[in-house]
């Protein structure tokens, strides 16, 4: 039999290479972290404490899910390569440091479960992961997400306080001591942008042109035009920075050439740039970033650069002709988009009508039709300010309406109030009150209160305490006889603030 | 003028190990295995016999056809074998195995002083097909064939590649410092042949004192001047020189010679300058023993056929403390790692690089999903796209990986070193390409 003889150590044998650079994913993703911590540090300096918790569960849950994600699904476990630390941070850094803490946790599970594990992990989501999960929160938690407060001040964004023209210092804005997301600190940002680029962590394609061609578009078709303060409020204080530098250029859903990054870096800029001027100010950036991320496939094939050798004398690499259809499919694109907004605009707001009809009849059961203008003066004369000069809370009229019966005499009246005293912001109602002054009914007609508690308000054990009471309402709590709805304290008393409102209103402008 | 190509990568380069070692002579003890396929084109055939005593310079393989070349005996002793022996890819084939004598006699002729300058192209052309020189930077391309191209009068550069850019090899840069007189003198030979085309010698910004050397040698001939470069890897590729010197980039299948160029490396450049003067045919060159695992590194001229084991074993063996875990004919970004040492050295080995550790190994268990992060784009010296290449060859879209101009890539390696993500890129290319191409041989059948 013959014997197999082998050598006692045979070498490593491989192809060529031999040798590899230390740049290794991990250090990719350790540079994307150390570059958002300027951001971090501001926002955190800016906002307090609650920033940096925000801050902590967000990575804390982004790593949480993928490490359970591949003891799961019995994969290798690739949290050591830091991109769940990556998503979690930036996903912070776009959240306001206001909002209770399961708001990043459920957007960091979201953004490594939905958008980047199940498409196969890293590497194989089409979408930025982090903006994915800011946008799944901004349609399931809207309010939070959108209320910022410093230190338990609630205030408008920068780009809020230009579109309500009133003004904002730019420097407040470059530093991020404005209201807004954590990481909205412009100098942050910048510093963080710059170290990335001289690690060659990013290109400079998508981040400049897109900047450049926001702020063109901006320019032209926005209210502020190229004023220099507006024009440097819109670049610094929206989410344009933080989203294209370090969302729209991660390297997995952008385009890999430089041509294709051009392309890309103009269609964030301009989808951007047209979301913020037509669209609502929150949320332009992410959109415009996630609409682009689906084209990138498309840019990519579009855009296979020549080798060297076969390029045309005076071909130069960049911006072809491709670039320029994609500019006007997006162009065209987001003008359709916002065709759309204003043609259902419309109908959002005649369905919005019914609504209201449909409660007044609720509260003002023998009314035929109401007469919306009879006492809209006397609405008028309030001027929008709080009701009473604050004895009913932060209430506000904002609507009464005459009801009336077949023969036209005063059936009822239906008067709209709302209370800002809610445990998540606003409560209005529609209180239908009889020509005697008695509450013929109580209906909400906007009130997003936390669920099982708040929510509970709408329901008629607490709602028909009301009927037949005249002149104020209190909760038993305060002196008054109206049972509140149990653990809901701020919602009972919103409530009853509000209809007080509207008793004293009726007492005031219409009892005879 | 320019001094860099777009791309490439900075690798450490090592050089610290053995640059500035002077050239000792290694002679071979006990058996030298000269390999009769140490070129591109046809094995030579053997025309000694088992039992024939030969001398140091004689004939022992001679060449078959016209991309072929000839095979000398390395030192003088008795034929002990015709056969086939393995060669650093582990490949088994023809090979004449001499035992020295130890005596190192040369053959009748070997050394005769010739005038170049009284010799017709004619005869330097057939001294240089006669003496049996190959390209010796690697490639192993016959250097006569190189030296007739079909339109001789379009030859603009002849360029003396100095630009050793593989790390650790240190044997041109020596070679450039201990002989540059002998360089430049190849030189001159060649612009005798081709008195239209101005000279260049190409040598990487961190040889000064070669660049130096070169200099002084160059000034003496008319036409010949240093041409100084980044330091940079690929830029000793072939490719990588002609960019440098006429800003034109070779396509698939084009010949430096279809550009006006023709390169050789400095070495090879020597070993005509010596076939032409001194009537020696090569069986001698200019070899590093270098890497992080070898006790005392070296610039050697060695005789070929000598084995790698042999080699690392004069140059000290493995260092006191180190493991030896991989050999290298050749260096770090392009060699070909060895199982084992029973290997000879042929014409086109420049070095041996042995290595402590094999960064190949760990970046095979570093290895992560590609993050697109392009890179290996930017990297690429011709300009292709290895990420988009990789994407294609993964799933076997053979005609979508030659329509991104696959099969141009040089496999230099720049994109596989560069990876963060560490994809075996060119790995996946060099097999992608061999398939396509034996399709392609098939596909005519």
């Amino acid at each position: 039999m013959a014997t197999i003889v082998r050598k006692e150590t045979l070498l490593n044998v491989s192809t060529s290479p031999h040798v590899r650079s230390s740049l290794s994913t991990r250090r990719v993703m350790l540079d994307v972290i150390i570059s958002l911590l300027p951001a971090a540090v501001l926002g955190v300096v800016n906002l307090g404490v609650p920033a940096l918790m925000v801050i902590a569960a967000s990575i804390v849950a982004a790593v949480a899910s993928e490490v359970v994600f591949c003891v799961v699904t019995k994969r290798k476990q690739t949290a050591g390569d830091l991109s769940a630390v990556v998503t979690g941070l930036l996903l912070a850094l776009c959240l306001p440091a206001s909002v209770p803490l399961y708001i990043p946790v459920l957007g960091a599970v979201f953004a490594i479960l939905f958008v980047k594990c199940f498409f196969g992990g890293l590497g194989k989501n089409i979408m930025n992961p982090a903006l994915v999960g800011r946008c799944f929160l901004l349609i399931a938690f809207g309010a939070a997400m959108t209320s910022y407060s410093i230190n338990g001040v609630t205030s408008a964004t920068p780009l809020a306080m230009v579109n309500a023209g009133e003004t904002v210092e730019l420097l407040d804005v470059f530093l991020g001591r404005t209201s807004g997301c954590i990481g909205n600190s412009a100098l942050g940002l910048l510093i963080g942008g710059a170290y990335l680029l001289l690690r060659r962590g990013i290109t400079w394609e998508i981040p400049v042109i897109s900047i450049l061609s926001f702020a063109l578009f901006v320019g032209i078709f926005g209210a502020g035009g190229f004023d220099p303060v507006n024009l440097g409020i819109q670049v610094c204080g929206g989410g344009i920075l933080l989203g294209s530098i370090f969302m729209a250029t991660d390297p997995v859903t952008c385009p890999v050439t430089s041509g294709g990054q051009m392309i890309f870096g103009l269609l964030v800029g301009v989808l951007a740039g047209l979301f913020r001027v037509k669209g609502t100010a929150a949320d332009s950036v992410s959109y415009a970033i996630i609409m682009s991320n689906m084209l990138v496939p498309f840019i990519d094939m579009l855009m296979i650069p020549k080798p060297y050798a076969y390029r045309a004398k005076k071909e130069k690499s960049g911006f072809p002709k491709a670039a320029l259809v994609l500019a006007v499919i997006a162009l065209v694109s987001g003008l359709a988009l916002s065709a759309l907004y204003t043609m259902t605009k419309e109908n959002i707001a005649a369905q919005q009508l019914a609504a209201k009809e449909a409660s007044y009849r609720e509260v003002c059961p023998t009314a035929q039709s109401f007469d919306a203008e009879a006492l809209q003066a006397k609405v008028d004369a309030l001027d929008g300010q709080i009701y009473g000069g604050g004895a009913f809370g932060k209430a506000y009229i904002n609507e009464a309406i005459v009801g009336k019966d077949s023969s036209g005499n005063d059936a009822g009246y239906v008067i709209s109030a709302t209370s800002g005293d809610g445990y998540k912001g606003n409560v209005t109602m529609s209180v239908g009150i009889a020509p005697d002054g008695t509450i013929t009914g109580l209906a909400y007609t906007q009130i997003n209160e936390s669920p099982g508690l708040g929510m509970e308000c709408d329901k008629p054990a607490f709602k028909d305490q009301f009927a037949g009471l005249s002149g104020s309402v209190a909760l038993t709590k305060d002196g008054g006889g109206i049972n509140q709805v149990s653990g809901a304290t701020f919602s009972s008393r919103a409530t009853t603030n509000a209809v007080s409102a509207a008793l004293d209103f009726y007492a005031q402008n219409i009892a005879k | 003028m320019k001094t860099t190509f777009r791309g490439g990568v900075h690798p450490k380069d090592g050089k610290e190990y053995a640059r500035d070692v002077s050239f000792e002579t290694h002679l071979p003890s006990g058996e030298v295995v000269l390999l009769l396929s140490q070129h591109i084109g046809k094995p030579a055939q053997p025309v000694v016999a088992k039992g024939d005593e030969v001398k140091m310079g004689q004939l022992v393989g001679k060449a078959d056809g016209f991309v072929s070349a000839n095979i000398y005996s390395s030192v003088s002793g008795t034929v002990k074998a015709v056969e086939p022996r393995k060669n650093a890819f582990g490949k088994k084939v023809p090979a004449v195995i001499v035992e020295s004598d130890g005596q190192f006699t040369p053959a009748e002729g070997i050394g005769a002083a010739r005038n170049p300058k009284s010799m017709s192209r004619q005869e330097i052309l057939d001294a240089v097909g006669w003496a049996g020189i190959v390209g010796m930077g690697g490639a192993g391309f016959p250097t006569q064939v190189k030296l007739m191209p079909r339109e001789p009068d379009k030859i603009e550069y002849i360029i003396a590649n100095g630009a050793e850019c593989e790390p650790y090899i240190t044997c041109d840069d020596q070679l450039m410092r201990s002989f540059p007189d002998e360089i430049a003198g190849g030189m001159e030979i060649l612009l005798s042949l081709f008195p239209q085309a101005k000279g260049v010698v190409l040598i990487e910004e961190n040889k000064p004192e070669a660049i130096n050397a070169m200099k002084r040698a160059c000034a003496k001939i008319k036409g010949l001047s240093v041409w100084p470069v980044h330091t940079k890897y690929p830029q000793g590729g072939e490719r990588s020189v002609i960019t440098v010197v006429t800003g034109k980039h070779l396509r698939l299948g084009q010949l430096p010679a279809d550009v006006g160029c023709i390169v050789d490396n400095v070495s090879t450049v020597r070993a005509i300058y010596r076939a032409v003067t001194k009537t020696e045919p090569l069986y001698e060159r200019p070899f590093t023993v270098s890497g992080d695992a070898v006790a005392n590194p070296k610039n050697l001229f060695i005789k070929l056929g000598t084995s790698f084991g042999e080699l690392l074993q004069y140059a000290g063996g493995v260092k006191e403390g180190a493991t030896l875990k991989k050999a290298l004919s050749g260096g770090p970004m392009m060699g070909i790692a060895m199982a084992d040492l029973d290997v000879p050295v042929q014409k086109n080995n420049g070095a041996m690089t042995v290595l402590a550790e094999d960064p190949a190994e760990k970046a095979f268990h570093q290895m992560t999903a590609c993050l697109k992060c392009g890179r290996c784009n930017r990297t690429c010296p011709l300009g292709l796209t290895p990420q988009m290449m990789s994407l294609a060859a993964e799933r076997r879209d053979y005609e979508q990986y030659e329509k991104l101009f696959g099969l141009d890539c040089v496999t230099c390696g720049s994109c596989t070193f560069a990876c963060p993500a560490k994809r075996p890129l060119m790995q996946v290319f060099m097999q992608t390409k061999s398939e396509i191409m034996a399709i392609k041989k098939g596909g005519g059948k």
